[in-house]
């Protein structure tokens, strides 16, 4: 009984602590720390190339971003990050981030990135690398602009394909599309004065699909609070979810319009730069990685994506995780990243170590 | 108790866990229905309306001084934006047609673009040969 009110006393102090540290924002674990170049860039978009001196695989992997989170997710923190473990692994690693859009972004559509930004990245990459190709990473939106492109760049220098946690069927994404598909919400009644979707729209969005995780997310940080590991894990996780970048007005339009109320890519209604696309036309080794627990892009939502794309090579991993547990923590160390990587050594060609990645010259 | 409830979980944690298993279920199918979804949309609709009356009354002030209003640069930025945004598109296109190896197939009015342009070439310098680069079999 003694040794109970003295733990509690004790755990109580750490709250008190913790608490204090969370509110005041101190403290907080450094993200997306890995070291990186910025190799090319327009507008808001860069292309980092991150630093390596264990490259022994080619072509090297471009990671392709979501549109609407921020692409420290996948360079949580030191020792928690999958960048980090695909370059142990000896990946040389780029990423496409597409920054924060203001308002001189708002009149941007999907093929602006489909026909431009990525198709440019894949070349400055080339140019850094010296390879014929390169292996494509699309993950969750970032993975629908992967399959746009491929889809309308049959020809382009990609070796294989994976995507992460990428929507393919919009009637499955929960009530977040739904209001837009039958609830009559139009783009113009949610932008803000930079015709931009506005983050805390799509923070709320993402709210709506667990109504009640808010609370109980409140009630576990109480209960761990004098956990400072605890605390660590969370002010990065939680940090990273309410912390949402504007969505570019004219793509967010095109999304709702072909993606959501059309759900092109399950009925085959897709149009970039005004050209059709099918997904049928991708016939590169595809893997697409879906997460059973997923709360953000639901499972359901995802799984049409291995029969609608045309490869012979396609793999489709299910792993019990949630859309962060895809990348982040212990079950992706241990089964989503090494799957990866797996996949991707079967596409790569082993090489000779050499000088180290990174540090281009300009 | 569930029989999920791990040892030493607090009392008031379990009577938590209890409700919230009751809850959950019933709003995460309330925010599915097509009533919620008509709902948020019609909320949202009021909420515009009553905004835009606002800006509308005070857009009609401001132009009564002769001065532009809130809206009025909202236009002219939009405007800016997508002028920005041809002038990057513009800018990437450039970019990958210099990088492009220049065809054999040439027309004459291609060539004389090619000796037009400045002194300093305009094509992309030689790509560099990265450690990952397989051996040449």
């Amino acid at each position: 009984m003694l040794d109970r009110v003295r733990r509690d006393v004790e755990r109580n102090a750490l709250r008190a602590r913790n608490g204090i540290k969370l509110v005041a924002g101190v403290d907080r674990p450094g993200v997306g720390l890995t070291p990186k170049d910025v190799v090319w860039e327009r507008g808001r978009t860069q292309l980092w190339h991150y630093r390596s001196d264990k490259v022994k695989y080619s072509p090297p992997l471009l990671i392709v971003f979501s549109l609407i989170s921020r692409s420290y997710i996948l360079d949580l923190t030191p020792g928690n990050s999958f960048i980090e473990q695909l370059l142990d692994a000896g990946f040389d690693v780029y990423m496409v981030d597409w920054g924060e859009p203001d308002e001189r972004d708002a009149q941007n559509r999907l093929e602006d990135y489909v026909d431009d930004y990525i198709p440019a990245a894949i070349d400055r990459v080339r140019e850094i690398s010296g390879a014929e190709e390169v292996n494509l990473f699309g993950y969750c939106f970032g993975g629908d602009l992967s399959l746009l492109y491929a889809a309308h760049h049959p020809d382009a220098p990609v070796r294989s394909l994976s995507v992460l946690a990428t929507p393919v069927d919009f009637t499955k994404m929960g009530p977040m599309a739904d209001i837009f598909r039958s609830g009559g919400m139009e783009i113009d009644d949610v932008v803000d004065e930079n015709g931009n979707v506005p983050p805390r729209v799509v923070v709320q969005g993402f709210r709506t699909l667990t109504p009640t995780s808010e609370v109980t997310r409140y009630v576990t940080l109480w209960e761990r609070l004098w956990n400072d590991e605890y605390v660590s894990a969370y002010s990065a996780m939680t940090g990273w979810s309410d912390d949402h970048i504007p969505f570019a007005g004219a793509a967010a339009r095109e999304t709702v319009q072909m993606l959501v109320r059309d759900n092109g890519m399950v009925t085959d209604r897709l149009t970039v730069g005004g050209d059709r696309v099918h997904l049928s036309d991708i016939r590169l080794p595809f893997l697409t990685v879906r997460a059973d627990r997923d709360h953000i892009v639901p499972p359901d939502a995802t799984a049409p994506l291995i029969d609608l794309v045309g490869s012979e090579d396609k793999h489709e991993l299910r792993l019990s995780a949630g859309h962060m547990g895809l990348v982040v923590g212990k079950t992706a160390a241990k089964t989503t990243v090494p799957e990866i990587i797996g996949f991707l050594r079967k596409r790569s060609d082993e090489s000779a170590p050499g000088p180290a990645a990174g540090q281009e010259e300009e | 108790m569930t029989a999920q409830t791990p040892p030493g979980t607090p009392l008031w944690r379990q009577a938590f866990d209890a409700a919230e298993k009751r809850v959950t279920p019933h709003a995460e199918s309330l925010v599915r229905t097509p009533q919620f979804a008509t709902g948020v949309g019609l909320l949202r609709r009021a909420q515009n309306l009553a905004k835009d009356t606002a800006r509308g009354v005070s857009a009609r002030a401001w132009h009564l001084v002769n001065l532009p209003a809130g809206t009025d640069l909202a236009r002219l930025r939009a405007q800016i934006g997508a002028l920005d945004r041809e002038v990057r598109r513009l800018t990437v296109q450039l970019e990958t047609e210099r990088r492009r190896p220049p065809t054999a197939d040439a027309t004459p009015e291609e060539t004389d673009a090619d000796g037009a342009q400045p002194a300093v070439s305009a094509r992309p310098r030689p790509a560099r040969r990265g450690a990952q680069r397989p051996p040449r079999a």
